[in-house]
C-alpha cells in the first residue's frame, strides 16, 4: 500500500556533498592545508646544502630530502585532516540536533552514516591531491634546478665522453625527481587516511565527544604503526599476536622509505595492501552501523 | 484513518552505570485523526519531546509503539509524509537559507526546477526573502525558526510535527507562527504542536492533551475545555459608580439592561494549574 523506501546513492551523495562543503567553509582545514603546502613548498630550501662533488649524488641526496619532507607532510597533515574531520561530524550532528532534522526525513541510518563518512573521504583526497600537486610542482622546480650544471655541461663541451656522462646525469636525475612509484606511495597513504578516518567514525557511533574521538583515534594511529613490531617481538605468544590482529597494521601502508631509497615495489604489493585496507575498512563501517542503527539521538 | 497514534508509549532513559533508568514518558496512548492539529502541553521535563523522538523513531520506546498513517515508526517509510521540527534548532551554520532547503530538498527526492519552485514559495511562505543568501550563523533565533518550519514543508508533508515552534521567538513572530500553523490547518494538513506555553497555542489546536511528570493528565477538545459550565457571566452597560457589589442581585434593580449572559471562557493556564494541582505526584520539573 505505501511506497517502500530502498537505500539511496543519491541521498548518501547528497549528505556526503553537505559534509564536505560544511568541512570546506569550516577554517581549520583551509589552516591545516595550507600549513601542509608551506612544509611541502619549503622543503626545497632545506636541502640546498651538500658536499659531493657529482652533481648526479647530489641532486639524488637532494631529492631524497624533499621527498622525505613531503610524505611525511602528507601523511602527519592528512591524518589530522582525516581524524579531525572525521571525529567532529557526529557530535556537530548531535550538538546542533541537525541529525533529528535529517533522521526524520524518509532517510535510513545507513545512508545517513555512509553519507557523512563519504563526505569525510572526498575532503581527504582533495586535501591528499591538492599536497601532490605541490609536492609535484616541487619536484619539478628542483629537477630543473639541479639539472642545470649537467645540461650546461651538455650544450657546452666539445668531449664525446663528458657530454654522456652529462647526458647519463640529466635522465638519471630526471628519473629520480619523476619517479612513477612516488604515485604508489602516495595512493597507499590515502587508502590509509580513509582507514583511519572509518576508525574514527566507528569511535564517535558511541561516543559523544569530539575529543575522545580524536584522542582515540590517535591512539590506534599510533598502535597501528606499532604493532608490526610488537608481533614479531611476541612471535613466541601465538594467542597475544592474534589479539593484535586487531589492531590494523599500518605499516603496510609505509611504502615511502622504500621508495625514497629507490627499491622497487611492485604494484602487486599495492594491491594487496589496498585490500587489506579495504576489507579492514569495510568491516569497520559495517561495526559502525551496526552501533549507529541501535544508538538513541 | 489516525495521522498518528500511539499505543502504550513508555519511554525510560538509562541514565547511565548503576544510576538506573528514568521514566520521562508512562503508557501514553494518542490518537490523532488526520486534519486535526493538536497540542501536547506541559511544563519543561514533562516528556513532550520524548514522545515526538519515540514518534519518529530518534528514540527506541522502552514499551509500546507508534503508527504514522498506520505505518509502524520503525520503519522509514512512515516518514515519507512527515515534516519536523526540532526544538531550538541551530541547522547548518555554514550554509545560506537558500542552501539549506535545496539540501532538505534533495533528500527527499526533490530536484531541479521543482526544488527551485519550492523553494521560492516557502521563503516566500515564511518570510525570509531578503535573508535568503545570508549564512544561518547569522540568523536570529526567529528566523532559524522560520527556516526550520520552511525545511519541514519543503515536502509537502501530510503531516507536521513542531515541538515548541513558539519557544523563545518575539510576539509578533511567534502571532506570524501561529498565522502559518492556521494555514496548514485549512490546507488539510494534521499538526502536533508542544508547548509549555499554553495561552499561546489555544487559539489554534483543535484538541489538546496535558501532560505532567510522563503522564496524560488531561485530554479534550479546546472549545470544551476552555468554556467553563459551572459559571455565568453577566456583560452589563451603564453600570453606575459603586454598583458593582449589587450587581448579583440588583443589576436589574439598579436600572442596568443585561445585555448578554455566556459561558466566560477560562485560559488553558488555569485549566492546566488546576489539573497539575490535582496531579497528587507534583508538578513541573522532576529531578
Ligand atoms: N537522553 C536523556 N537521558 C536521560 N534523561 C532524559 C534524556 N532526554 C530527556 N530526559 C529527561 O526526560 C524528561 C522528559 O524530557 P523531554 O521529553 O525533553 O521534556 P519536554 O520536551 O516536555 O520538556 C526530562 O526530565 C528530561 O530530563
Ligand atoms: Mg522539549
Amino acid at each position: 500500500m505505501t511506497e517502500r523506501v530502498g537505500f539511496s546513492v543519491a541521498r548518501v551523495g547528497t549528505i556526503a556533498a553537505n559534509t564536505f562543503t560544511e568541512s570546506l567553509r569550516q577554517k581549520v582545514f583551509n589552516i591545516l592545508l595550507i600549513f601542509a603546502l608551506v612544509v611541502i613548498a619549503s622543503a626545497s630550501f632545506f636541502a640546498e646544502f651538500a658536499f659531493e662533488e657529482d652533481v648526479a649524488v647530489v641532486a639524488s641526496y637532494q631529492l631524497k630530502s624533499i621527498k622525505d619532507t613531503c610524505f611525511g607532510a602528507l601523511s602527519v597533515i592528512g591524518m589530522l585532516i582525516a581524524i579531525v574531520g572525521t571525529a567532529m561530524l557526529l557530535p556537530n550532528e548531535l550538538e546542533n540536533r541537525t541529525i533529528y532534522t535529517i533522521l526524520s526525513k524518509p532517510v535510513r541510518r545507513l545512508e545517513f552514516l555512509l553519507g557523512k563518512y563519504l563526505g569525510t573521504v572526498l575532503l581527504t583526497f582533495v586535501s591528499v591531491v591538492l599536497m601532490s600537486v605541490m609536492f609535484l610542482a616541487v619536484l619539478t622546480f628542483k629537477e630543473a634546478r639541479l639539472s642545470q650544471p649537467a645540461k650546461a655541461v651538455v650544450e657546452q663541451t666539445e668531449s664525446p665522453v663528458e657530454k654522456q656522462k652529462a647526458q647519463e646525469q640529466v635522465a638519471k636525475i630526471r628519473a629520480e625527481a619523476f619517479d612513477p612509484a612516488i604515485v604508489k606511495g602516495i595512493l597507499l597513504v590515502f587508502v590509509k587516511l580513509c582507514l583511519l578516518a572509518a576508525i574514527t567514525l566507528l569511535v564517535s557511533t558511541f561516543s559523544t565527544s569530539m575529543v575522545f574521538n580524536v584522542a582515540v583515534a590517535l591512539l590506534v594511529f599510533f598502535a597501528g604503526h606499532l604493532v608490526g613490531l610488537a608481533k614479531e617481538a611476541w612471535q613466541a605468544q601465538p594467542l597475544l599476536v592474534y589479539l593484535l590482529g586487531i589492531i590494523p597494521n599500518l605499516d603496510l601502508f609505509n611504502v615511502a622509505d622504500d621508495i625514497i631509497l629507490g627499491n622497487f615495489v611492485p604494484w602487486a604489493h599495492v594491491g594487496k595492501v589496498t585490500g587489506y585496507g579495504l576489507v579492514y575498512l569495510s568491516g569497520v563501517l559495517a561495526a559502525a552501523h551496526f552501533i549507529f542503527s541501535n544508538r538513541e539521538i | 484513518m489516525d495521522a498518528i497514534r500511539t499505543e502504550n508509549l513508555t519511554k525510560k532513559y538509562n541514565l547511565g552505570w548503576r544510576k538506573g533508568r528514568f521514566l520521562a514518558l508512562e503508557k501514553l496512548n494518542l490518537r490523532i485523526p488526520e486534519g486535526e492539529v493538536y497540542g501536547l502541553l506541559g511544563p519543561n521535563g514533562s516528556g513532550k519531546s520524548t514522545t515526538l523522538k519515540c514518534i519518529l523513531d530518534l528514540i527506541t520506546p522502552t514499551e509500546g509503539a507508534a503508527w504514522i498513517f498506520g505505518v509502524p515508526a520503525t520503519k522509514v517509510e512512515s516518514r515519507l509524509h512527515v515534516g519536523f521540527l526540532p526544538e531550538n534548532p541551530y541547522f547548518y551554520r555554514y550554509l545560506t537559507g537558500g542552501e539549506t532547503l535545496e539540501f532538505y530538498g534533495q533528500l527527499c527526492g526533490i530536484r531541479g526546477a521543482a526544488l527551485h519552485r519550492r523553494i521560492e514559495e516557502l521563503i516566500e511562505l515564511v518570510g525570509l526573502a531578503k535573508a535568503r543568501d545570508r549564512r544561518l550563523a547569522g540568523y536570529s533565533k526567529g528566523m532559524l525558526q522560520r527556516i526550520g518550519l520552511a525545511q519541514a514543508l519543503i515536502h509537502d508533508p501530510r503531516l507536521l510535527l513542531l515541538d515548541e515552534p513558539t519557544a523563545g521567538v518575539d510576539p509578533i513572530g511567534s502571532r506570524d507562527i501561529r498565522d502559518l500553523i492556521l494555514r496548514l490547518k485549512q490546507m488539510g494538513k494534521t499538526v502536533l504542536l508542544s508547548s509549555h506555553l499554553l495561552a499561546q497555542v489555544q487559539d489554534v489546536c483543535d484538541r489538546i492533551g496535558v501532560l505532567n511528570l510522563g503522564q496524560m493528565i488531561l485530554e479534550g477538545d479546546v472549545d470544551q475545555l476552555i468554556s467553563d459550565q459551572r459559571r455565568l457571566s453577566f456583560t452589563v452597560e451603564g453600570l453606575p459608580a459603586g454598583g458593582r457589589g449589587q450587581i448579583e442581585q440588583a443589576a436589574q434593580a439598579a436600572g442596568a439592561k443585561v445585555v448578554g449572559v455566556e459561558h466566560p471562557q477560562t485560559t488553558l493556564e488555569t485549566l492546566f494549574l488546576d489539573a497539575v494541582r490535582q496531579d497528587k505526584r507534583g508538578a513541573g520539573e522532576h529531578d
